[in-house]
């Protein structure tokens, strides 16, 4: 009876040392275990939210927006959000009131938040959304008001391994089009090496990275079951059949798509702007071309990078200091930071220019950018996130082997004009 | 305690007839036949815990050679980047969870041991459906109760608070907490519950004095689970947490999945770091939890 | 029960009031905190909520549209076959290993109990990290696992891309995840049972399997029904590890209840609550009909 009470005083007692000393820890780092500036008033501190998990307090980031703070006379308390989390969380927290004063959303969400009545347009909030390319303004603009400014762009293009190529013969300078990238791949693969790698998975990455060969074979999202669109997807098919592309990129997302290429095994990879870092510590020489439409040309690409925006509050007071913010963040200066740490392509043109000049392997994203189209453009809209899923889900079921390309689009085809 | 007095009993009893008999053969081969079952623990255990030993040879994988085909039994190009990572980031968190979980689990006993006190012994009306309903209270997805919370605790002004996460948190042990006391104090013999209504003692007496000290076993166990469970959660510290200054280790481990890039090597190495307590809390717990939680642990 | 009459000074309701009493915590606490999220969920089931309705409010009601809506998905019948698959066969293997490995660790050999304790290991780590290291251990062309079968001389399998194997691979991670509570609710019961009653068994001359047969199983009854109950309501919400292995695909193969609902809710860019909520009510029915079968069958124990 001794023993086990004195076993239990033990653990009693272990177990409060530990809490002590997480209390300590805690205690002494509580200033870095989240990002926000000193606690202060409400009407002095406004939220910002933002998808970026990766960036805490000491980070550029942090310091850039509580500087744009200072400047406008207000505190600023960061939170970050895991991106696919933060729509749920927007429109629950708009729900209860409970709205950010600055938001910042990957650009296909904005069409949802805005048709919910979540975000103010800029015409209320006076933001200036001059300076920004028409092409990347689109995807946050719907019925003819804008809803937020691109906080800078990034788009896919295919990564090359100069190695792998070389020692197969491919000159990169001559894939203009489908049937000279098959002939590389088949190359590649007669060198025993891996052909590409991309993602195709059932999220909205897999979309994204579908889109640039289904926009290049002229397919429109309006219409999946074209036979542009079933051209698009017997491609990937066929490098699948034929071992071109590995059978995980059913489930792979865009990083894992990417390590599998740094492994160093594979020729291509379709990636995007935000891996050019990663790409300078590959260990082997790369380099980039634009992905080739079906005929010849460069592809569009979709849009990536999000926006800032100012959701709907039931103070309208605070819209003044945001639109202040707002500008902070996305002014000439703070935007070059800001793009280069988040590997983007800034939204204004001046801008790219500088980042150009600064350097130069961003001159083809440049380019990749300025003919890249907003997935919600053309209007879609809020009728974007219904074909995405059921083109995702085609593309998923061709891949497994469910369905054959025509049957699985005809299919996709139906579900959207149903639901309507 | 009589349920250490029955396993002390039978122990003594079981090792009797290998002295009685006093062959040293028979002796012998059963050590080899111990020993032999501690081989095949081991293997077993080795089997059940590969993915774990995977998590931490991908812990030490540099991010190049995360997707080598084939991959590699050990990691032979290591890196401790995900750990110098871990330990200038996220200590702050592992603390924040450690406070979270054992909050949880005090205040996991203090609304449930009475709770299963009272359905196993004091035989309320309505009690049975009062267990139903507990059951049911189960069944609800986390994701539902997850935004449920969001309202209460906005309205109360706890949200981003770590008592409001305690509270969250609490609901995933609670009514598993009622279950497993009910089902143990029902079986602590009326004769300890007789002997405390003669000396007089009124119902809080008896919770306090008697049946408490006796349902250790069960306290351990509730305890056990609620930590592990308040430990792991993610949902509710996802949906009701982020914004606030203190963050459990559930949330740290986002810091490396941006939204392009992933630093898994530091995920994992999160991880590792994290099981660490937890691992010590079992070892030292497991002791209690063992020996006896259901009914007829104490009858005969 | 003998009960002397200088003790019977409390009056039937007084002993009511002191077990309600003692009920007072978790009656408020179920009041507080499971009353509205439930409600709640029925509500956003029974109205035709758009992302402008849930923020604004004033959705229109839709009595059983959104069931109905849901019924007739062609995702229906296979979510539920899957919800069903899924949850049966990680009981019947959890619970089995779980029993094996219980039994095993009970004969107190040399560090059975610090191995015991190891075999908890996989539940300390968030669910995020089990899953994804589940996930790469299958990848079709860098897990080890395919690695493994071609050492073996084994053709690789399509663990997690391949509609005929998602499911399997989703409830062999959900299996391996679930042992440890298995583990330890059958140990505790084994614990339970007097060693007497093995002893005589012994003397009498029964062979361990049927010691187990006659003495071990038809004793665990109670701590097994728990245990299957508890086992069949977690499971059935499981969500996580099949959302991060497979997100329920590809095209449904391993989509259950729980990701389906919430796939219909948060999985994708424009959520649809109603229908998200109704199937998660269907799935508190499907757990409450075991519920009820469990409820009967001790009723019927305890009356016998």
């Amino acid at each position: 009876m001794s023993s086990a009470a004195s076993s239990r005083r033990r653990t009693v007692g272990t177990l409060a040392a530990l809490a002590l000393v997480a209390g300590a820890a805690t205690a002494c780092s509580s200033s870095s275990a989240a990002k926000s500036s000193s606690s202060s008033a409400a009407s002095g501190t406004y939220t910002v939210w933002d998808p970026y998990p990766q960036f805490d307090n000491g980070s550029a980031w942090v310091k850039l927006l509580t500087k744009c703070g200072t400047d406008a006379g207000v505190t600023v308390k960061v939170t970050a959000y895991d991106t696919t989390d933060l729509t749920s969380k927007a429109l629950l927290a708009a729900q209860q009131g409970n709205a950010p004063d600055v938001l910042i959303v990957d650009n296909p969400v904005v069409s949802t938040l805005a048709d919910a009545g979540v975000l103010t347009d800029t015409g209320t909030t006076k933001i200036d959304t001059s300076a920004a390319e028409p092409n990347l303004l689109a995807a946050g603009q719907l019925n003819g008001k804008t809803y937020g400014v691109p906080i800078g762009a990034n788009t896919l293009a295919l990564y090359y391994n100069k190695t792998i190529l070389q020692a197969a013969g491919v000159d990169p300078a001559s894939i203009k089009d489908w049937d000279s990238l098959n002939a590389a791949l088949a190359k590649v693969k007669a060198a025993g090496k891996k052909g590409i790698t991309f993602s195709a998975i059932g999220t909205e990455e897999g979309s994204f990275q579908f889109l640039p060969w289904f926009w290049g074979a002229k397919a429109d999202l309006t219409k999946l079951d074209s036979p542009q669109a079933v051209d698009a997807l017997s491609l990937w098919t066929t490098w699948l059949k034929n071992g071109y592309a590995p059978n995980s990129v059913i489930n792979d997302t865009q990083t894992t798509s990417w390590q599998e290429f740094a492994a160093g095994d594979t020729a291509f990879s379709e990636n995007g702007t935000w891996q050019l870092a990663n790409a300078n510590k590959a260990g082997f020489p790369f380099g980039i071309i634009p992905i080739p439409a079906k005929d010849g040309g460069t592809a569009p690409a979709p849009t990536g990078g999000e926006f800032v925006t100012v959701p709907v509050q039931s103070d309208t007071g605070r819209y003044a200091t945001s639109e202040k913010l707002v500008a902070c963040l996305t002014n000439a200066d703070n935007a070059f930071t800001t793009d280069t740490t988040l590997s983007y392509v800034a939204a204004a043109d001046a801008v790219q220019t500088k980042q150009v000049a600064a350097d130069a392997e961003l001159g083809t994203w440049v380019q990749a950018v300025h003919a890249a189209k907003g997935r919600t453009s053309d209007n879609l809209g809020t009728k974007y996130p219904k074909i995405s899923e059921q083109m995702w889900t085609a593309v998923q079921a061709a891949l497994s082997g469910s369905a054959n390309p025509a049957g699985a689009l005809g299919t996709a085809q139906k579900s959207v004009s149903s639901a309507g | 305690m009589p349920a250490q007095g029955t396993v002390r009993t039978a122990r003594t009893v079981r090792t009797a007839p290998a002295a009685r008999i006093g062959q040293v053969g028979k002796r012998s081969r059963s050590r080899n036949r111990t020993r032999g079952k501690t081989v095949i623990g081991v293997l077993l255990t080795a089997v059940m815990l590969f993915p774990v030993y995977w998590m931490i040879n991908e812990s030490l994988t540099r991010d190049q050679d995360m997707r080598k085909s084939p991959p590699s039994w050990f990691p032979l190009h290591g890196t401790l980047a995900g750990y110098s990572a871990v330990l200038h980031d996220q200590l702050p968190y592992l603390g924040t969870s450690l406070i979270v979980g054992l909050a949880t689990v005090a205040l996991t006993l203090v609304v449930s041991a009475p709770a299963g006190y009272s359905l196993a012994k004091l035989r309320p009306r309505g009690g049975a459906a009062l267990s139903f309903v507990l059951l049911v209270a189960q069944m609800i997805p986390g994701i539902i109760m997850a935004m449920g919370f969001y309202a209460i605790l906005l309205n109360t002004h706890l949200i981003n608070t770590l008592p409001g996460l305690v509270v969250a948190d609490s609901t995933l042990a609670v009514p598993f907490g009622v279950l497993v006391f009910t089902a143990f104090m029902s079986g602590i013999p009326e004769e300890l519950m007789q002997a405390a209504r003669t000396d007089g003692a009124g119902p809080l007496r008896t919770f306090w004095s008697i049946v408490l000290p006796v349902s250790r076993n069960a306290l351990v166990t509730v305890s056990l689970f609620t930590f592990l469970w308040a430990w792991s959660d993610f949902i509710f510290a996802s949906t009701l947490d982020s914004g606030g200054g203190r963050q459990p280790i559930t949330l740290g481990i986002y810091h490396y999945i941006g939204n392009n890039n992933q630093q898994w090597n530091a995920v994992m190495a999160t991880a590792v770091v994290a099981s660490v307590p937890a691992t010590v809390l079992l070892v030292l717990a497991q002791r209690y939890v063992a020996a006896g939680m259901t009914t007829g642990a104490v009858k005969d | 029960m003998v009960r002397s009459t200088s003790t019977r000074f409390a009056r039937p309701s007084s002993s009511q009031w002191a077990a309600w009493a003692f009920l007072t915590p978790v009656t408020a606490y179920l009041a507080l905190f499971y009353a509205y999220p439930l409600y709640k969920n029925i509500d956003l089931s029974l109205r035709n909520y758009t992302v402008g309705s849930f923020v604004h409010g004033g959705a229109t009601f839709a009595g059983f549209g959104n069931y109905t809506k849901v019924f007739h998905d062609p995702t229906f019948s296979p979510a539920l076959l899957h919800t069903i698959v899924f949850t049966v066969a990680s009981l019947v293997f959890q619970f089995t290993i779980g029993l094996a490995l219980a039994v095993f660790f009970h004969q107190h050999f040399r560090l059975s109990a610090t191995l015991r304790a190891l075999f908890l290991v996989p539940w300390l780590l968030p669910l995020i990290v089990s899953a994804s290291t589940w996930a790469w251990m299958l990848n079709s062309d860098s897990g080890v696992v395919n690695y493994g079968l071609h050492l073996l001389g084994v053709a690789p399998v399509d663990w997690l891309t391949s509609p005929h194997w998602s499911l399997v691979s989703v409830i062999i991670a959900n299996i391996w995840i679930g042992i440890p509570f298995n583990l330890v609710l059958l140990y505790s019961g084994l614990q339970s049972i007097p060693e007497a009653l093995y002893e005589a068994a012994a003397i009498d001359g029964a062979t361990p399997w049927q010691q187990f047969r006659r003495i071990t199983f038809p004793m665990l009854r109670p701590v097994s029904a728990i245990t299957l109950l508890l086992g069949w309501v977690y499971t059935l919400k499981v969500f996580d590890i099949i959302w991060i292995m497979t997100k329920g695909g590809p095209v449904d193969s391993s989509t259950t209840f729980a990701t389906w609902s919430y796939r219909l809710g948060f999985g994708n860019l424009l959520p649809k609550f109603g229908p998200g909520a109704a199937v998660g009510n269907l799935l508190v029915v499907l757990a409450l009909i075991l519920g009820l079968v469990y409820i009967r069958t001790q009723r019927r124990a305890q009356g016998a």
